[in-house]
C-alpha cells in the first residue's frame, strides 16, 4: 500500500499550525499575567504574582465571579431537566411533525445572539424582570438549550430501546423504568450537556451585556468593560482564572465521559 | 422643578447630637429637613470614564468620600451612551436605576434632564460660589450641575513634529499620517473645527454642515483609528498614532507616563465643552441622600482641587490653584475671559442635533 | 422462589424495601393519579413541554423586536413614535452605510468559513484517523481548551499578540521582517474569528469523518488510487454532510458575531451585530436597531434553511440516527 508522503506531510503541517494557532492567545495571556510591569507588553518585564493578588483584592472582580457562578448554576439547573426530556422525546418517539419540532428547538441557533439578547431585554423589561440575576440565568438557558439537547441526544441515539422494553416486561411502571433504566443509560449525555451548559453560561458575554447593569454585572461583561478602559495586566490574571476553569472542565469531561465521545458519529 | 425650601432648619442642638459621621461631615451637609442619620448604603455606584478619568475621580472625590463617610464607591465604566437607555428604561419601568451618580457630558445630561429622569440638585450647599458655567442652560433649577470645562485639542507626538506644533486641523488629513491619526468614534469634539477647516463658517452650524462632512470624508480617506478616552492614551503610549483629536487629559496622561506627546489649539480653534454630574430618579430615599452628599462633595474646593488638577482641567469652583505643568498652557483657560477664545456650540443646539451628527459620522466612517 | 415481579412496582407495605424504592413507589402513585396510562400517547409532548416553553421565551422576544421595529424615533423626546410604519426597513435598505456593513459582514463570513474549513478538515481527519490514542487525546484537549474560553478572552489574547509592540511584530523583527499592523484591521478581525470558529468546525466534521469506514479508503488504495485521488473522490464526497454542517454553522456564527469586531475592529470594522447594538445604545434608536435585527435574523435563517434542505436536520445531531449512504 503506497503512502503518499506529500498529502501526509500537508496534513501534519496543518495540524501543527492549527495547534499553534489555537494555543497562541492562551499562552500569551498566561505569560502576560506574570509581568511585574504596569502595562501589558510582550515580552513581559519581570516575573511577579502581584496581579493575581490584585484581582483577589478587588471586590468588584470577586463579586462578579460569584455572580457568574450563580448565573451558570441557575442555567444548568434549568437546562438539565428541560434538555434531557426534550432529547428523549425527539429520539424515542416517532412524532408527527418531528421536523417542525426540531426546527423550533433550534431557534436559539438560527436567531443571532444579539437579536436574542435584545429581544429578551425588551421582553424582560416589559415584565419587570431586569435588574435581577436569576432572569439572566434563564436567558442563558434559552440561548444555549440546543447544546444540552445535543449532548443528551448523542447518548440517546445509542440507547437500546430493548432495555426499557425489558424493564416494562418485568413489571416496572414507567417512572421506575425511567429512573432505573433510562436515566443511568443517558447519564453520560446529561453530564456532557450539563458541563457544557455551565461553562458556556460562565463565559457568556453578549446576552449578559444586554441584561446586566452595574449592580448585577457578571465577570465576562466586567472584563469587557475593563478592556475598553486601560488594558492592565490584572485582566490577564483574570483570564488565567478562566483558563483554569476551562482546564478543569475539560479534565472533568474527559474523566466522566471521555472526550472521544465527541468524535462518534451521531 | 423647584429647589427645596431653605428655611426649614433643625434646632442646632438636635442637629449636633446626631451621628458622629454627620457631625464630622458638617461642612458638607445639605440643608434638608431630615439631615439626621440617613441609613448608609453599602456602596454608591458612580459611572465614570476609564483610565486617567476614573483614577482622577478616585483620588479627588471617591476615596476622600469613603474616608469621610465609610461608604464604598464603586465605579461603573459602562459608556455614557450605553447606560443612558438602561437608566431611561429603569425609570420608565419603575425600577431602581443601575447607578447612583452619573458623570456625563453636559449634552447627555441635558437630554436626560429634558426627559425628566434626573433628580433636582438645587439644595446642595456647595452650589454657592461656583462659576456661572456650572449652571445648566435652558433648564429650570438644577437637574444637573456642570463640574469643569475642557478643550478638545489636537494632540501630536513630538517625534512627528519635532520643530513646531501643527498649525491646522488639516494636518490630520495629511496622507503621511495614514492610519496614524485618531478621533472619538462618534466624531465628538471635531464638528466645529472640521466645519471651519472644511472651508465653512462656525455661524453656519447647524444649518449648513457640508464643509464639516467634507472634512470628515477626507479624514476617512486617511483611515483614522476610532476610540474612546483610554484608547488615545494607550495609542500614544504604544506609538500607534501621531495625531489625535482628543481631550487634553488623555494626551497629558501619556505625557506624564514619559511619552513625548504634546498638544495645540490650531488656527481654526478648538471646541470647549463641559461635563456634568446628575442623579437618576428612582433611588430609595436614603441612597438618594448619600448620592447627593457625593455630588455636593465633588463641588467642594478640596475635591475640585485634586480631581480637576489630576485631569488638567479648569474647575467650576473659582480661586483654585492650577496644575504646575499647565500654567500658561494655551489649552487651559485660566479665567472666564479665556473661555471665549474657544469654539463653544450652545447646549440646546447640541441637544437637538448631536445625535444626528453622530449618525452622519458613523455613516461616513463605516461606509 | 421470589418473583422479580413482586419486588418491582409492588407499591408500599414492605418494610424491608430501601427508602429509594419506596419514594419511587410514592412518585409512581402520584404519576398514576396525575397522568394515567391512557394518556401515555401524550408522554412525548409532556417531555417536550419544558424545552418548548423555554424556547418560547425567545420566540416572544423576537415578536417584541418585530413590534419595536415598526416604530420610528422621535428625536425631540427620544421615545419611539406610537404610530406603525415600515420606515425603518426602508432606511435599512436605502442607506448606503447599512448595505456596506452587510456586504462587509457577508464577505468576512465567506472568508472565515473558507479558511476555517481549510484548517479544520486536516485537523479533524488526523484526529479521527490517527492510531495513537495519546495523540488523539492531546489533539482533543488542545481543541477543547480554547473552545471553552469564550470570545472576550480570546480577543484579549489576540490584542496582545497583534499589537504594535506585540508578539507577532517581535517575532517578525527577529527574522528581519518589518512590523505589520494587523491590530484593529479587517484582517485582524477575520484572523480572530477563524481561530474562534476552528473548534466548532472540527467538532462538526469529526463525527462525519468517523462515519466513513477506513476500509473504504484502504480499498481505494489497494485498487491503485493515489492518496490525493482517494481524498478527492472518496473522502470529500462522503464527508459532505459534515462539511455542509460545519460551513453553515461557521458562516452563520460569523455573520452574527458581535464580540470580535467590537474588541478587535478598532471602531471602523463594524459587523451587522455591532450596528444593531450601536443603534440601540449609541443612537438610542431602538426601532432602527430592531429592524436591522429582524433583517439579520431572516437572512441567517434563510442560510440555515437552505443548508438543511441540502443535508437534512440530522446533520446537527437531533433525531434518530441516520446512516450515511456510500455512493459507488
Amino acid at each position: 500500500m503506497r503512502r503518499g508522503r506529500g498529502l501526509e506531510r500537508l496534513i501534519v503541517a496543518t495540524v501543527a499550525f492549527d495547534l499553534l494557532f489555537l494555543a497562541l492567545p492562551t499562552l500569551v495571556i498566561i505569560l502576560a499575567s506574570f509581568t511585574a510591569g504596569r502595562i501589558v507588553a510582550f515580552p513581559p518585564e519581570g516575573f511577579s504574582l502581584r496581579w493575581y493578588q490584585a484581582i483577589l483584592e478587588k471586590r468588584a472582580f470577586v463579586d462578579a465571579f460569584a455572580r457568574s457562578a450563580y448565573v451558570a448554576t441557575v442555567c444548568t439547573l434549568i437546562s438539565l431537566p428541560a434538555g434531557t426530556l426534550a432529547a428523549l422525546a425527539l429520539a424515542r418517539w416517532r412524532l408527527r411533525h418531528a421536523l417542525a419540532w426540531q426546527l423550533y428547538l433550534l431557534l436559539p441557533f438560527t436567531i443571532p445572539l444579539v437579536v436574542s439578547g435584545l429581544g429578551m431585554m425588551l421582553l424582560f423589561g416589559r415584565m419587570g424582570l431586569l435588574g435581577m440575576l436569576w432572569p439572566v440565568g434563564l436567558a442563558l438557558t434559552v440561548i444555549n438549550l440546543p447544546f444540552m439537547i445535543w449532548g443528551v441526544a448523542a447518548c440517546v441515539n445509542r440507547l437500546d430501546p430493548d432495555l426499557e422494553n425489558a424493564a416494562a416486561n418485568l413489571g416496572a411502571p414507567p417512572l421506575h423504568a425511567f429512573v432505573t433504566v433510562t436515566l443511568p443509560a443517558v447519564m453520560p449525555g446529561i453530564v456532557t450537556g450539563g458541563l457544557l451548559m455551565f461553562i458556556l453560561a460562565f463565559n457568556e458575554f453578549i446576552v449578559s451585556l444586554m441584561l446586566v447593569d452595574a449592580r448585577t454585572v457578571t465577570l465576562p461583561v466586567l472584563m469587557y468593560n475593563s478592556i475598553r478602559s486601560t488594558i492592565t495586566p490584572d485582566l490577564a490574571a483574570l483570564s488565567v482564572i478562566y483558563i483554569l476553569v476551562a482546564a478543569v472542565t475539560v479534565w472533568l469531561l474527559d474523566r466522566l465521559v471521555g472526550l472521544e465521545t465527541f468524535l462518534r458519529s451521531r | 422643578m423647584h429647589s427645596k425650601p431653605r428655611n426649614l432648619r433643625l434646632p442646632r442642638r438636635r442637629f449636633l447630637t446626631s451621628t458622629a459621621a454627620t457631625a464630622i461631615a458638617a461642612p458638607y451637609l445639605l440643608r434638608l429637613p431630615r439631615a439626621l442619620a440617613q441609613e448608609k448604603p453599602a456602596e454608591i455606584i458612580v459611572r465614570a470614564w476609564g483610565g486617567v478619568w476614573v483614577e482622577a475621580l478616585k483620588k479627588g472625590v471617591s476615596d476622600p468620600f469613603t474616608a469621610m463617610t465609610g461608604i464604598e464607591v464603586r465605579h461603573d465604566l459602562t459608556e455614557d451612551n450605553e447606560i443612558r437607555p438602561k437608566i431611561w428604561a429603569a425609570v420608565d419601568q419603575g425600577r431602581m436605576p443601575p447607578i447612583h451618580v452619573n458623570w456625563d457630558t453636559t449634552t447627555n445630561a441635558t437630554k436626560s434632564a429634558l426627559r425628566g429622569v434626573t433628580e433636582d440638585l438645587g439644595d446642595l450647599a456647595n452650589l454657592e460660589g461656583l462659576l456661572p458655567l456650572a449652571r445648566p442652560v435652558g433648564l429650570e433649577g438644577w437637574p444637573l450641575v456642570n463640574v469643569y470645562s475642557y478643550a478638545y485639542v489636537l494632540a501630536y507626538s513630538q517625534k512627528a513634529f519635532p520643530e513646531r506644533a501643527p498649525e491646522s486641523w488639516n494636518a490630520m488629513l495629511d496622507s503621511a499620517f495614514r492610519k496614524r491619526v485618531a478621533m472619538y468614534d462618534d466624531g465628538i469634539g471635531l464638528f466645529a473645527p472640521a466645519q471651519i477647516a472644511g472651508g465653512g463658517r462656525f455661524e453656519d452650524i447647524p444649518d449648513n454642515m457640508e464643509p464639516c462632512w467634507k472634512y470628515f470624508r477626507a479624514l476617512k480617506a486617511n483611515e483614522p483609528l476610532l476610540g474612546e478616552d483610554p484608547d488615545f492614551t494607550n495609542w500614544f503610549q504604544n506609538h500607534e498614532i501621531d495625531l489625535a483629536c482628543t481631550i487634553i487629559s488623555n494626551a497629558r496622561e501619556a505625557r506624564q507616563n514619559g511619552i513625548a506627546v504634546s498638544w495645540t489649539v490650531p488656527r481654526e480653534g478648538a471646541t470647549l465643552d463641559t461635563d456634568a454630574l446628575w442623579i437618576p430618579k428612582g433611588l430609595p430615599e436614603n441612597e438618594l441622600y448619600w448620592a447627593k452628599q457625593y455630588v455636593n462633595f465633588a463641588l467642594s474646593a478640596e475635591a475640585q482641587q485634586v480631581w480637576c488638577n489630576a485631569l488638567g482641567l479648569p474647575p467650576v469652583r473659582p480661586g483654585l490653584e492650577p496644575p504646575a505643568d499647565l500654567v500658561g498652557d494655551i489649552a487651559y483657560p485660566a479665567s472666564e475671559a479665556d473661555l471665549d477664545r474657544f469654539l463653544r456650540i450652545p447646549t440646546p443646539v447640541l441637544v437637538e442635533h448631536e445625535s444626528s451628527w453622530f449618525e452622519k459620522v458613523n455613516e461616513i466612517m463605516q461606509g | 422462589m421470589k418473583s422479580c415481579r413482586a419486588d418491582i412496582g409492588a407499591g408500599g407495605g414492605r418494610a424491608d424495601r430501601p427508602v429509594g424504592l419506596r419514594l419511587l413507589d410514592l412518585a409512581e402513585r402520584l404519576r398514576a393519579g396525575l397522568f394515567p396510562a391512557r394518556f401515555s400517547v401524550w408522554t412525548p409532548y409532556l417531555y417536550l413541554l419544558p424545552a418548548t416553553l423555554i424556547t418560547g421565551i425567545l420566540a416572544i422576544g423576537l415578536v417584541e423586536m418585530a413590534e419595536t421595529s415598526l416604530h420610528v424615533l422621535n428625536r425631540a423626546t427620544f421615545r419611539l413614535d406610537p404610530a406603525y410604519t415600515t420606515a425603518n426597513y426602508t432606511a435599512v435598505f436605502a442607506k448606503p452605510v447599512y448595505l456596506h456593513i452587510m456586504l462587509k459582514t457577508g464577505l468576512a463570513a465567506l472568508l472565515v468559513t473558507g479558511f476555517t474549513l481549510l484548517l479544520a478538515f486536516p485537523y479533524a481527519y488526523h484526529l479521527v484517523r490517527t492510531p495513537h490514542h495519546r495523540l488523539r487525546r492531546f489533539l482533543l484537549i488542545a481543541l477543547f481548551l480554547p473552545f471553552l474560553l469564550g470570545q472576550v478572552i480570546r480577543a484579549y489574547g489576540w490584542l496582545i499578540v497583534l499589537g504594535k509592540q506585540g508578539l507577532l511584530n517581535a517575532a517578525l523583527e527577529l527574522i528581519g521582517l518589518g512590523p505589520v499592523s494587523l491590530i484593529y484591521t479587517y484582517s485582524g478581525v477575520v484572523l480572530g474569528l477563524v481561530q474562534y470558529m476552528l473548534p466548532f468546525a472540527v467538532l462538526l466534521l469529526a463525527p462525519a469523518l468517523t462515519a466513513i469506514p477506513h476500509e473504504v479508503e484502504l480499498a481505494s488504495h489497494s485498487l491503485g488510487a493515489t492518496p490525493w485521488r482517494t481524498f478527492r473522490h472518496i473522502v470529500l464526497p462522503l464527508a459532505r454532510p459534515g462539511l455542509v454542517a460545519a460551513g453553515v454553522v461557521v458562516f452563520t456564527l460569523t455573520v452574527t458575531d458581535f464580540a470580535m469586531p467590537e474588541i478587535m475592529g478598532g471602531g471602523a470594522n463594524d459587523f451587522i451585530a455591532n450596528a444593531i447594538y450601536d443603534a440601540f445604545f449609541q443612537l438610542s434608536d431602538a426601532g432602527m436597531g430592531a429592524a436591522l435585527g429582524i433583517v439579520l435574523t431572516v437572512f441567517a435563517s434563510l442560510i440555515v434553511a437552505v443548508a438543511f434542505l441540502l443535508v437534512g436536520v440530522a446533520a446537527l445531531g437531533h433525531g434518530a440516527q441516520q446512516k450515511p449512504r456510500v455512493r459507488p
